[in-house]
């Protein structure tokens, strides 16, 4: 298991998705994303695009405005 | 003698030694500062007409012009492109003869083209409109022969550079379709990798109801991972898989290639730059601006455009220590044509999120305006007009 950490730290949307579709490209199931962030649409966004591509979303955190998503990459063929 | 050396003459490496030579062309003209610009190329073009080219048959040769006629008085080219740089040895070393070339400073603008190598298949089953005019021509080609079937555009990978091309692609190749009453007989489906068919979401309010109106289907999270050109399909990471007859995707990009594994860009070699004033990281000396940069905003000329200003302004100022400091607002204007003489505009800063611009025939005509002084801006004759259009996204004073 691999674990990518993602530093979307300072972009505004579409960035940290962006970056989040780049490292899910490496990924293979089984593998962890954690993507950080300040844009607060990364939670929704990351809500979202886990549910539609059937990804699991682990965990969200907030500390200070800045967000950490994790990510348990599972929907790859 | 100060030597200033600019890697790339495109559109970023143009409109900054263009004001580099306007504000320092007394320096220039004792000899006490000589701008260099290295790139093997000896013709430019205008790379938004690519999509001119691929669905309106507008020919290539429209597209271009000698390189010489675009550089600014005082202003050398080296046609040969970098091999390698040495930023701490303050040095450069062109492909052709393996020739040294120092500087005092230096600025990367070197863009970024195509990757195939990412996505099977896909070189061999697609047609894009990013590598050149010719290869843009050839979907017109294409377009002109199709008489039923499905096309396929939108995006194949990230990063690419100008967002909403491959949306602007779906919308031209309708209005194409429709206007030689070919419609009816062909689909067209829109992938990409976003959640939504416009990855910022006051843009996709504008443009997810013309998708449903002009019938142009959209699959979202399309991650695509293969082609298959023997059968047609595209099958993306999970599995999934849509089926074309004609294929014009957005291939992710890549930076130059002596970028990749230097010290100062991230791992696939996309130059690490500090946003607001475009010094590479550790080096004051050192910039990188345009598409090559890893900066997060769009890949477009808009951007390589700003930062060129600001990185000219700054260096001019280190040089005649007079003026004072710019800085990047991260300013963002690309236009998205919708079809039938409309348009609308991604256009965000820093610290302004995107804005939700209606489609309208007085922004398509702005991106016509634009594609007409094209040529005449990268000598900075129009900085009037961008001074008063972008006004305080123009530049800022200070860092936040
Ligand atoms: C279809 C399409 C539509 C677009 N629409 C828009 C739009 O509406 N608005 C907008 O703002 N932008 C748009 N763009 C994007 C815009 O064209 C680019 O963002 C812009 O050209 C970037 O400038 P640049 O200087 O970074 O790179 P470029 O203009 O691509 O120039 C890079 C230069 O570097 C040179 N080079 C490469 N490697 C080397 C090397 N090793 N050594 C020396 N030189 C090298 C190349 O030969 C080239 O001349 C569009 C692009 C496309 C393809």
């Amino acid at each position: 298991m691999t674990i990518y950490n993602v530093d979307s730290k300072g972009t505004a949307c579409p960035g940290p998705i962006t970056d989040l579709i780049r490292a899910y490209r490496k990924a293979s199931n089984g593998d962890i994303i954690i993507l950080q962030a300040t844009d607060p649409g990364v939670v929704p966004d990351s809500k979202a695009w886990c549910g539609m591509t059937k990804n699991e979303l682990v965990d969200t955190k907030e500390n200070n405005g800045e967000y950490e998503v994790t990510i348990k990459v599972t929907a790859k063929k | 003698m100060i030597k200033i050396a600019m890697i790339g003459g495109g559109a970023g490496g143009l409109i900054t030694t263009s004001k580099l030579s306007a504000e320092l062309s007394e320096e220039i003209k004792q000899e006490k500062v000589s701008i260099t610009i290295f790139d093997r190329k000896e013709t430019q073009e205008f790379q938004p007409g690519y999509l001119e080219t691929a669905f309106r048959g507008t020919k290539p040769e429209k597209l271009k012009r000698p390189v010489d006629k675009l550089i600014s008085k005082g202003v050398k080219i080296v046609h040969a492109n970098c091999a390698s740089i040495d930023l701490d040895n303050h040095q450069i070393i062109t492909e052709k003869n393996q020739e040294k070339h120092d500087f005092d400073y230096v600025i990367v603008s070197t863009g970024c083209s195509p990757d195939y190598s990412q996505i099977p298949g896909l070189r061999e089953a697609n047609m894009d409109f990013y590598t050149d005019a010719e290869v843009s021509s050839r979907i017109f080609s294409t377009l002109q022969t199709i008489k039923s079937g499905r096309i396929v555009v939108g995006i194949a990978g990230l990063p690419y550079k100008c967002p909403p091309s491959p949306n602007e692609a779906a919308f031209m190749a309708d209005e194409y379709l429709r206007r030689h009453d070919m419609r009816k007989n062909v689909d067209i489906t829109f992938i990409t990798p976003y959640t939504r068919i416009y990855t910022a979401e006051p843009i996709n309010e504008v443009i997810e109801p013309l998708y449903s109106e002009r019938d142009i289907e959209s699959r979202t999270v399309f991650n695509t991972d293969s082609v298959d050109p023997a059968k047609k399909v595209i099958t993306s990471l999970e599995g999934d898989t849509v089926k074309y007859d004609y294929l014009f995707l957005t291939p992710p990009h890549k930076p130059a290639a002596f970028l990749k594994g230097t010290d100062f860009a991230d791992d696939e070699g996309w130059v690490k730059v500090d946003k607001r004033d475009l010094h590479i990281t550790d080096h004051d000396y050192a910039f990188a601006i345009g598409d090559t940069n890893n900066i997060p905003t769009s890949k477009a000329g808009v951007e390589a455009h700003l930062e060129g200003i600001v990185v000219a302004n700054n260096l001019a100022m280190n040089v005649t220590g007079e003026g004072t400091k710019h800085f990047f607002t991260g300013r963002t204007q690309c236009s998205m044509e919708t079809g039938f003489h409309h348009a609308t505009f991604v256009v965000g800063t820093y610290d302004r999120p995107v804005e939700k611009i209606k489609p309208t025939v007085t922004n398509y005509a702005e991106k016509k305006v634009m594609e007409e002084i094209y040529w005449a801006s990268l000598h900075g004759h129009y900085e009037w007009l961008f001074k008063y259009h972008f006004k305080r996204d123009y530049f800022a004073e200070s860092p936040s």
